[in-house]
């Protein structure tokens, strides 16, 4: 027997190896067998040989090896940026060869980054709230989570007793509290205008930081009934900032002096105010200790804690507080503290001070901009793949050169970041069209600022980057996994079995478009419904004046002189659109809130108010407020039968026997957002603001001339506020136009991407078909029928994704609508139906206006070559 | 040496990956070490079956070939090693032997490992050598 390795371990190990060149690793392992024979037997130096190639086979040089060997002779893994120039070149090219291709690309990517840009830029600057207090790091305010009963709750504030535990704290450098509850009317030259801020100490401004232009802030914040404006307060009383001294006059008595002046604050805040009182200012607390834990409304807690402070000890001993104090009270209330910075962007809380930005907005926004984003990366996606066959060959080559496969992802992953680059201008550009919309629909536009920063420009191209990535990562896979062999050949075909998938979304992104379209029309229909509404009243022929603090007997004398004018009666707000309410007491005590109007005894006839029983309020002279009328949610309430039954009853509202003179038949005093409820109208004209004149005129213009003639009479000073009542009515449904608007431009949006995405598809069909098109037409086919051929498939996709939508959108719609408002349309099969016709219109047009060109084509022309 | 080395080096040299070499600070572990310095010293001598006996002899210590040629494989991606393939031999079918070098990046790795432990060495409070 010759003393040779064994063979078959070798067969094995060239086997596994493959193509990796292991010539000196078998050298080496004959080398080693032969001197084990010296010294062992030949069993022993076999068994070590396969032991040394089984060692070998899972250790990593062989892998490597076998890595290495894949690749070509000029492959390199190095990067090198010749090949990114190449990679910048070939793109630019290849966007300029298919110009009809990228535009439908670009325009689709830059309409779908468009509501993404605005959300980006809108959480760019709710990010930058609070972040200009010198101090902010150490900042953190203090929010109760109340227990009352069953009931939970969290509260922005915290009772003003627990500052001066905290002070006490080692941690704690400065507690500021801030009591939010001045709101008053200032008397002025042309009447009265109300201003809003803080009571606060003067440590106020250690810890936060505002530029004091004039004055003692130290002064002014200790001092009693002296305050710091800010500038753009000072310029609307006294139309100067040189104010240091003067004294505003409040408008239920008392003094105010300006001791200092302060810069507006930016608007990135959650604190706003236009003006701040010391606290000094205040009365007295008087409260006794268990109400001062357990009543906090409106006063507010900020900590200062020392540089090196620890919010987590804080927090320890703000528990500590919590449990010993409640324990004897009957509500608990657990604190914690909450960083200044994620006051405006964090949860909800109950009575936040400032303006804030409901996370839950925030998330539905998120999932818009997506279902808005996504559509548009997933043509891209589409249109890149099925075109595969363009760029086969280019492939094919660049990988039989040596190309590794994530040199060509990369590749393609460039080129895709080229054209999200190009989308991106683009899309800025539509965000500069739409911002100004966009802030007007938003409620909180005066607290922010949606210019473009640099930060923001940073955000918007990492922004465009991601789209890129999302987009090309499936073209970009699937070209650096293309078979060079096939490539070559011409044999790349776009992977049927992804066609599944490419029908599916599709079908989503129609689908996606019905929905909006049926929003569309059905808010619409909503809005119309609102203003032809039967609130159960008279909106006709009714002009509101508001009194502006002229007493409602002289309007009243003054307006009724006049010819238009019919009649004239007083009421605390306008029906249909605000109310206010009370608590009411029954003769077993027990308290429920009602809604109520203040209203003279000839509101009922002007607005045609149905009395079901019992009479109008009763022809005096008013002393003190004496009887109720109420509606039928109201008798329901307290199990009254029959509306007669109710007369003569008495309530407890307000420490006052009200008795009930009348019942008037439900009518929709608040908006149709809400059912009707109970509800009575009282009789005090302290509470009137509004004069409704019942007017008979056709010239409106004349009319109102004569008003405000009349109305310098009363007051000189003050303009005449006046419109008509079906007016004020319709712009209380306002909110269901800034609604279409919205639903109308994302529409807008998704129906483009899709459109677009589909006439992308069209063309690349009507391109691969272009023979078979021109052949059938030799063979005497008809126009209508190769432009039917072409468009069938995309037809029977657009009415799969309407079958798809309606189910959904319907279902949608049921469970939202009401909740929105409670009278509402409801959805009818003409509004489906008028849906799918104008998304089946549209589609049509796209796909025909690309089918019918293609079968009108000469077939000379595309034959001629064969 | 056989005359054909200088062009197989470049050939060779394609797969070396350069980009790690830029990035990474070669570490050196014990075994790369010693892999390293065994191979200085067998000078022109340094493939597969030389490295691999001289350790073994020097440390009395078996070392699996698996190990051996994992770590020769990383230690020439770092870019501490270069090897070229020599020409035919008599003695193992024919087959030839794959040499290996160390580079300049090998040497700056392994002084900056001596200067470390002569420094420790330096500085230690316990008496170290038990060599009398």
């Amino acid at each position: 027997m010759s003393k040779h390795p064994p063979k078959l371990a070798r067969r094995i190990f060239e086997w596994f190896c493959g193509k990796a060149k292991v010539e000196d690793l078998l050298g080496d392992l004959d080398e080693w067998f032969y001197v084990h024979v010296q010294s062992k037997s030949l069993f022993r130096a076999r068994v070590l040989y396969w032991k040394q190639i089984y060692l070998l086979m899972f250790s990593y040089a062989i892998k490597k090896r076998k890595r290495d060997a894949q690749l070509g002779q000029y492959s390199s893994s190095r990067f090198s940026f010749d090949m990114l120039h190449n990679y910048l070149k070939v793109a630019v090219r290849n966007l300029y060869q298919y110009k009809y291709f990228s535009i439908i690309n670009a325009f689709g990517l830059a309409v779908g980054m468009t509501v993404s840009l605005l959300l980006i830029s809108l959480v760019t600057f709710v990010r930058t709230y609070d972040d200009f207090h010198t101090h902010g790091d150490h900042i953190y305010t203090i929010v109760s989570e109340r227990t009352e009963g069953v009931e939970e709750s969290i509260w922005a504030t915290a009772p003003f007793v627990l500052a001066e535990h905290l002070q006490e704290h080692p941690d704690v450098q400065e507690v500021v509290r801030i009591k939010a509850s001045f709101r008053e009317e200032i008397r002025h030259a042309q009447g009265t205008l109300s201003l809003r801020g803080y009571y606060v100490e003067a440590n106020f401004l250690k810890v936060f930081t505002y530029e004091i232009t004039q004055g003692n802030a130290t002064q002014a914040l200790t001092k009693p009934n002296s305050i710091i404006l800010t500038e753009s307060a000072a310029m609307k009383f006294f139309n100067s900032t040189e104010v240091l001294g003067k004294t505003l006059e409040l408008e239920h008595g008392g003094l105010l002096e300006v001791a200092a002046v302060m810069k507006d604050h930016l608007i990135n805040s959650h604190l706003k105010f236009d003006v701040l009182v010391s606290s000094a200012t205040l009365p007295p607390v008087k409260a006794s200790l268990t109400d001062q834990w357990t009543y906090y409304d409106f006063e507010y807690l900020y900590v200062l804690l020392e540089k090196n402070g620890s919010q987590a000890a804080l927090q320890e001993y703000l528990d500590k507080i919590a449990t010993e104090t409640y324990a004897q009270l009957p509500i608990k209330v657990n604190f914690a503290t909450k960083h200044i910075r994620e006051i405006a962007m964090g949860p909800d809380y109950r009575m936040a001070i400032g303006p804030k930005w409901e996370a839950s907005g925030m998330i539905v926004f998120t999932v818009v901009a997506l279902l808005i984003l996504l559509p548009a990366c997933f043509n891209y996606t589409n249109i890149s793949i099925a075109r595969a066959l363009k760029r086969a060959k280019e492939i094919g080559l660049r990988k039989t050169m040596g190309g590794q496969k994530n040199q060509i992802f990369f590749q393609f992953i460039t080129e895709t970041v080229v054209i999200t680059l190009v989308s991106l201008a683009g899309a800025i550009l539509i965000f500069f069209l739409i911002r100004p919309e966009f802030l007007n629909s938003l409620a909180a536009s005066s607290s922010i600022d949606l210019s473009l920063t640099p930060r923001m420009l940073l955000y918007f191209i990492l922004f465009a980057l991601g789209t890129g990535l999302i987009a090309g990562i499936f073209p970009a896979l699937y070209f650096g996994g293309l078979n060079p062999i096939e490539a070559l050949k011409n044999k790349a075909h776009a992977a049927s079995s992804g066609m599944r998938v490419r029908k599916v979304l599709t079908i989503f992104q129609f689908a996606l478009s019905f929905g909006f379209i049926l929003c569309l029309v059905v808010f619409s229909r909503q809005y119309q419904y609102s203003l032809n509404f039967d609130f159960g009243f008279d909106k006709e022929n009714i002009v509101d004046v508001q009194l502006q603090g002229v007493k409602a007997e002289l309007v009243k004398t003054e307006f009724s002189k006049l010819a238009s004018v019919q009649s004239v009666a007083m009421s605390s707000e306008l029906m249909g659109l605000s109310y206010s309410n009370t608590w009411v007491k029954n003769a077993d005590k027990d308290s429920s809130e009602v809604n109520q109007l203040f209203v003279d005894r000839n509101y009922l006839s002007m607005f045609n108010l149905t009395l079901l029983a019992g009479k109008n309020f009763p022809e005096e002279t008013w002393k003190r407020e004496r009887f109720i009328i109420v509606n039928e949610e109201f008798l329901k309430h307290y199990k009254i039968e029959t509306p007669v039954e109710a007369i003569g009853r008495t309530y407890l509202v307000e420490g006052n026997e009200l008795e009930v003179v009348g019942v008037v038949k439900n009518f929709h005093f608040a908006s149709l957002r809400y059912p009707i409820d109970k509800f009575f109208f009282r009789m005090n004209p302290e509470h009137f603001v509004f004069a409704h004149l019942k007017v008979n005129t056709r010239d409106a213009f004349a009319m109102f001339t004569e008003f405000e003639n009349h109305w310098k009479i009363l007051n000189p000073e003050q303009k005449l506020e006046a419109d008509f009542f079906e007016e004020e009515l319709s712009e209380g449904y306002s909110s269901y136009v800034v609604m279409i608007k919205i639903v109308g431009f994302l529409g807008l949006l998704a129906i483009t991407i899709s459109l677009l995405g589909m006439l992308g598809m069209v063309v690349y069909t009507s391109e691969t078909k272009a023979k078979e098109v021109s052949i059938r037409k030799v063979m005497g086919a008809s126009v209508y029928n190769l432009a039917f051929l072409l468009s069938k498939d995309y037809l029977k996709l657009m009415v799969w994704a309407i079958l798809f939508a309606v189910p959904i959108t319907t279902t949608i719609f049921y469970l939202l609508f009401p909740k929105i408002q409670y009278y509402s349309v409801s959805l009818t099969v003409w509004d489906v139906l008028l849906s799918a016709m104008v998304l089946l219109g549209l589609g049509i047009a796209t796909i025909t206006s690309q089918t019918y060109k293609t079968a009108l084509t000469n077939p000379a022309e595309t034959l001629k070559g064969e | 040496m056989n005359i054909s080395s200088e062009k197989q080096k470049q050939i060779h040299s394609f797969s070396v990956n350069s980009s790690k070499r830029i990035f990474m600070k070669a570490y050196l572990g014990e075994f790369e070490e010693l892999v390293l310095l065994t191979i200085t010293t067998l000078g022109e001598e340094a493939y597969g079956v030389s490295i691999q006996q001289d350790i073994e002899a020097r440390c009395k210590r078996s070392i699996s070939i698996g190990a051996l040629h994992s770590t020769i494989t990383r230690l020439e991606e770092k870019g501490l090693l270069k090897s070229w393939l020599g020409g035919a031999t008599q003695e193992r079918g024919g087959r030839s032997k794959r040499y290996y070098e160390i580079t300049p990046a090998g040497k700056k790795a392994v002084s900056e490992s001596k200067s470390l432990r002569d420094e420790l060495w330096n500085l230690s409070k316990v008496k170290l050598s038990i060599i009398k």
